[in-house]
């Protein structure tokens, strides 16, 4: 009985997914809707993404100085922090904060819509809730999550700035240079693949959970909860095989 | 015309529904009464295509509604006008702006003809102070009032569906409520009520279903209700409605 659950919730989600994203393509187009969306989604995430990449930047920097100044080789501490930040620590912490900010949100939303009828009336109104909340949703998602990574990177990399050159006193202008150096193609393309693809992941997920709620306030919890813990899990899962084939079609030798 | 034809209906392993058969016609009132979990707002869910039956078949107007997608579905509910329980009033958006929701979606209206159209609605149910509003900041009965408003505020309906009106309200509430429900009547459209108040039920409707566990037990007009000899109904009648005498017992 599980298993059968199971294989119909994925075949819901995945139903949900692909008519929430040939939405974008297809009338009406809720415009009104989703500005409010990307409103919520980015602006009102803005302050917390920059405030969490600005310190993980600087304890990034940190770390990293205090393990290669034992090897004389704090020079490199631009370098690895360009690295680690653009290809995978930037497009990850802005969207695990990303799902526990906006996923939760939209999810406990579309709970709440579920359980007051308000879904019921959009359709019996005539009006397609997967073109009305997802597609909004899923579009806010897919243009102010790599919005947010790239502020996020840019804020971590200065956090990291700041340490190298006024913690571990190193030369500024070598900091920058080696930031210049990591901005390559390889690591730009590898570092903003991911958030469209982290972004339509925690839209997709939230929405349907929030829309999949049963069971008043509880199950409210339930809704909000999995959606968080499902995207979570997924982001990190998502960024490994992301990993793999990038630096694969890259050339990377591992 | 409604016709409900052996409909059987489950949430997962609960069945709600059995064998329901019966037809209405868009002029009548109907009251479907029962306790909660009965499968009433089920019901009327089974009529506007939000909920697919087991088995079974509903026609609406000669056509078979159970098999329709959500897009051909939306020719049928455009015949109905529905008001869910507590309203339902989109809660990000003002008094103004949900009584619009369907003129924006279906009408090619200026900000100011809208403006106009929805004061004037909101006028015909005493809330025209309202329009600024938050659903948050309305009592349980202007709650009503702007969601049956909202209901017909684009469309034209030919029956209305009202999923306990008055429930939660008290009696001056509920009375303006019933009143609004058969002003509204007046037009020829008639309504489907479901409600476990059964003098709310009576103020409105002269046509009654009762349900329970899942199957219709009785559908005629009130007295054929009120002389019910099957014990289910003589249970609901009295617990719920002390003041209502059993059969055979002399009216005061």
């Amino acid at each position: 009985m599980k298993t059968k659950e199971l294989i119909s919730d994925l075949q819901d989600f995945y139903l949900l997914s692909s008519s929430g994203l040939l939405g974008l393509i297809r009338k009406p187009f809720y415009y009104r809707d989703t500005i409010e969306q990307m409103d919520y989604t980015g602006t009102g995430s803005f302050v917390i993404v920059l405030l969490v990449s600005l310190f993980i930047g600087m304890a990034l920097s940190l770390q990293l100085s205090a393990e290669l100044s034992g090897m004389g080789l704090k020079m490199y501490i631009g370098k690895i922090v360009g690295v680690s930040i653009i290809r995978e620590i930037g497009p990850v912490m802005t969207a695990l904060v990303f799902a526990g900010r906006v996923g939760s949100g939209m999810a406990s939303e579309l709970g709440s819509m579920i359980l007051g009828h308000q879904v019921d009336t959009l359709r019996a109104f005539g009006v397609d809730p997967v073109k009305k909340l997802v597609t909004p949703r899923i579009l806010s998602s897919l243009i102010m999550l790599p919005a947010l990574t790239i502020l996020g990177d840019a804020v971590s990399i200065m956090g990291g700035y700041y340490i190298a050159v006024f913690v571990s006193l190193q030369s500024s202008t070598f900091y920058w240079s080696s930031i210049q150096d990591v901005l390559n193609y390889e690591n730009i393309l590898s570092g903003s693949i991911k958030p469209f693809i982290f972004g339509y992941l925690v839209a997709c997920i939230s929405c349907y959970m929030g829309l999949s709620t049963k069971g008043g306030a509880i199950g409210l919890r339930r809704a909000t909860t999995r959606a968080v813990v499902a995207s979570f899990i997924v982001i990190i899962v998502a960024d490994f095989i992301l990993t793999r084939i990038l630096l694969y079609i890259l050339g990377f030798t591992v | 015309m409604i016709e409900f034809d052996d409909v059987r209906f489950s949430y997962g392993a609960r069945e709600v529904l059995r064998d329901i058969s019966f037809s209405v016609d868009f002029h009548e009132k109907v009251a479907i009464l029962g306790g909660s979990g009965e499968g009433k707002t089920t019901i009327l869910k089974l009529i506007m295509g939000l909920l697919k039956p087991d088995s079974g078949k509903i026609l609406i107007d000669g056509e078979d509604i159970s098999a329709k997608t959500e897009d051909d579905l939306r020719e049928i509910r455009m015949k109905f006008s529905i008001v869910f329980q507590e309203g339902a009033l989109f809660d990000s958006l003002n008094v103004k702006e949900n009584v619009a929701f369907g003129l924006r979606e279906y009408t090619k209206l200026s900000e100011e003809e809208l403006d106009q159209k929805v004061r004037s609605l909101l006028k015909m149910v005493d809330l025209e102070n309202a329009v600024e509003l938050m659903p948050e900041e309305l009592s349980g009965g202007m709650h009503r009032r702007v969601a049956i408003i909202r209901s017909l505020a684009a469309i034209e309906p030919r029956m209305f569906l009202y999923d306990e009106p008055t429930s939660g309200l008290d009696p001056v509430n509920a009375d303006i409520i019933c009143k609004l429900i058969l002003k509204l009547f007046l037009g020829g459209r008639g309504f489907i009520v479901v409600t476990h108040k059964i003098f709310d039920a009576f103020k409105l409707a002269d046509r009654f279903m009762f349900l329970k566990n899942g199957t219709l037990l009785l559908d005629g007009q009130r007295e054929k209700l009120v002389n019910s000899p099957l014990p289910e109904i003589q249970v609901f009648l009295s617990e719920l409605n002390p003041r209502l005498k059993h059969p055979g017992e002399k009216n005061g």
